[in-house]
């Protein structure tokens, strides 16, 4: 290839610092993002499963709305469709405070709820039916059902799925940069811009991604391991315990 | 079974490892063998390219290489070279150069120092600078006057760069496409948008009311716009460079430029006396 590399514009000069910034814009954004998507997770998936139908209704109305269209628009609506319907003062406020930060969390928060939302619906229902009748027979009523025995199991089981919403979630903080928040991906264009190394600057990006997502990846392993309950869940490695 | 298999194998390891071969072949050569020029060019960019509302590929960039660098080709290979189009933008197309998917990058690149590390430019065919485009009636009258206000800016231009080196109080926003960052102004989000000033005048000549919108300001940087090619291919280069040559020489570049930038042109944007000066000084004897 005709091309020279030179890996040295990785470290020298301000692209350490832009990187590192970066990095931190990403890791703040996905996490409030993935706190608000798990919040409204939770709150819509388990409405979607409750005996009153117009709660489920808009549970699942919710779930449709958001997570069939691209997240690109609801970032463009978020920064542009929201923010000239704010009062001046409360708009003034926000561009003063990073709007553009506060529209991608809330994009990333609900679109990834409404994802969320299906996973946790999926662990709940995933429960036979007659452990929730086993449980009641035993005289516990039907909140504690769902608090001693069918949420307990449903949330172990959902964990793999979670990880996988985890990981996307935090890939997803990039589609971001089309608002003009500064993270990873955005600083890696901009190493770019000021070096016109884009392979150096690309590598960089996908090598802190990669870290980044194997990181969550192991500590989710791990959590998986410590509450597996023995025999109830089979884990391949541990052979059923 | 097992011996197909293997050959196919081998087929593809062969394939993969011959691609940095053809790397290593010079692009003239290459474009001999294909008979086409491959292009990395833009479709929202007006006026240098753009696809027009009769869904045309088209622009004054295009049209330099379509009428000066393609017959400049055709003479030097003595074979009818045809023009192939493809999108890049400013993050992809030094890639798509040295991944050998295009051979000419030829849209709104600025030649730059750090730029002519990674790839090599044709001569300065059009030369402009950074101005702002603000609502009309704005305080803001150029860099002077932009201290802690909301700016936006193309991703990948080198205004964002001066800007922040100039002004750093000023509240940079930058956006990776034209589109996005004019929604931004339009809306108030910003009070300033910062691009080339030829640029600037395109996007105003595009809004639905022109006349709303003002381009402030001397121009801040230097953006010479240059056509940007694979490093160390100075034979590739020359023909592209005796194409550029020949069209200011023969007042072809300047036909062109009337057709784009004339009063009855896509972006009126009087050529200026002294820019039409550089452009000829460019031209070195036969």
């Amino acid at each position: 290839m005709n091309y020279q590399f030179n890996w040295s514009v990785l470290w020298s000069g301000q692209t350490g610092a832009w990187l590192l910034q970066g990095l931190l814009v990403t890791l703040e954004i996905s996490i409030l993002g993935w706190l608000l998507a798990v919040m409204l997770g939770l709150f819509s998936g388990a409405l979607r499963t409750v005996p009153i139908a117009p709660m489920r209704w808009l549970a699942a109305a919710y779930v449709e709305f958001f997570r069939n269209v691209p997240l690109l628009v609801w970032m463009f609506f978020w920064y542009f469709g929201i923010s000239p319907l704010l009062p001046q003062v409360l708009r003034d406020w926000l561009l003063e405070h990073g709007a553009e930060f506060s529209a991608g969390v809330c994009a990333l928060g609900f679109y990834h709820g409404a994802r969320f939302s299906e996973v946790i619906r999926a662990g709940i229902r995933s429960i036979p039916k007659t452990q929730f009748e086993a449980a009641l027979s035993t005289g516990l009523t039907i909140a504690q059902a769902y608090r001693l025995i069918i949420l307990p199991i449903a949330l172990r089981l959902i964990l793999p799925p979670v990880t996988n919403e985890t990981l996307n979630l935090l890939k997803n903080s990039s589609v971001a940069l089309t608002i003009g928040v500064a993270e990873l991906t955005f600083q890696t264009r901009q190493i770019e811009t000021y070096t016109a190394k884009a392979f150096e600057a690309l590598a960089a990006g996908t090598v802190v991604y990669l870290a980044l997502c194997l990181a969550i990846a192991a500590a989710m392993a791990r959590i998986e391991r410590r509450v597996a309950i023995p025999g109830m869940i089979s884990r391949g490695r541990t052979g059923g315990g | 079974m097992k011996r197909p298999l293997v050959f196919i194998w081998l087929a593809v390891i062969f394939c993969v490892g011959n691609v940095p071969l053809v790397g290593a072949e010079n692009t003239l050569a290459k474009i001999d063998k294909s008979g086409n020029l491959t292009i990395g060019t833009r479709r929202g960019s007006p006026p240098f390219a753009y696809v027009n509302p009769n869904n045309e590929w088209v622009g004054f960039s295009i049209d330099l290489v379509e009428k000066a660098i393609i017959p400049a080709l055709n003479k030097k290979l003595n074979k009818q070279i045809k023009l192939e189009r493809k999108e890049s933008t400013p993050q992809t197309r030094i890639p798509l150069l040295t991944a050998n998917a295009v051979d000419l990058i030829a849209e709104t690149m600025t030649d730059t120092q750090s730029r002519r590390e990674s790839v090599d430019f044709s001569l300065t065919f059009f030369v402009t600078g950074a101005q702002f485009l603000v609502k009309k009636g704005s305080p803001i009258k150029g860099i002077q006057s932009i201290a802690n206000q909301r700016i936006a800016a193309q991703q990948g231009s080198t205004n964002a760069k001066i800007i922040r080196a100039r002004v750093p109080n000023a509240k940079l926003l930058e956006f990776p496409d034209q589109p996005a960052a004019f929604q931004a102004l339009a809306q108030g989000q910003v009070q300033a948008y910062t691009n080339d000033g030829i640029q600037l005048a395109g996007l105003r000549a595009k809004a639905p009311k022109p006349d709303d919108w003002a381009i402030v300001g001397e121009f801040f940087s230097y953006e010479p716009y240059g056509m940007a090619m694979r490093k160390n291919d100075s034979d590739f280069r020359h023909v592209i460079n005796v194409g550029l040559m020949d069209a200011i020489e023969s007042g072809l570049y300047f036909q062109l430029y009337e057709k784009w930038f004339g009063p009855k042109g896509e972006v009126p944007y009087p050529l200026p006396a002294e820019t039409k000066r550089f452009l000829q000084m460019q031209v070195v004897p036969k």
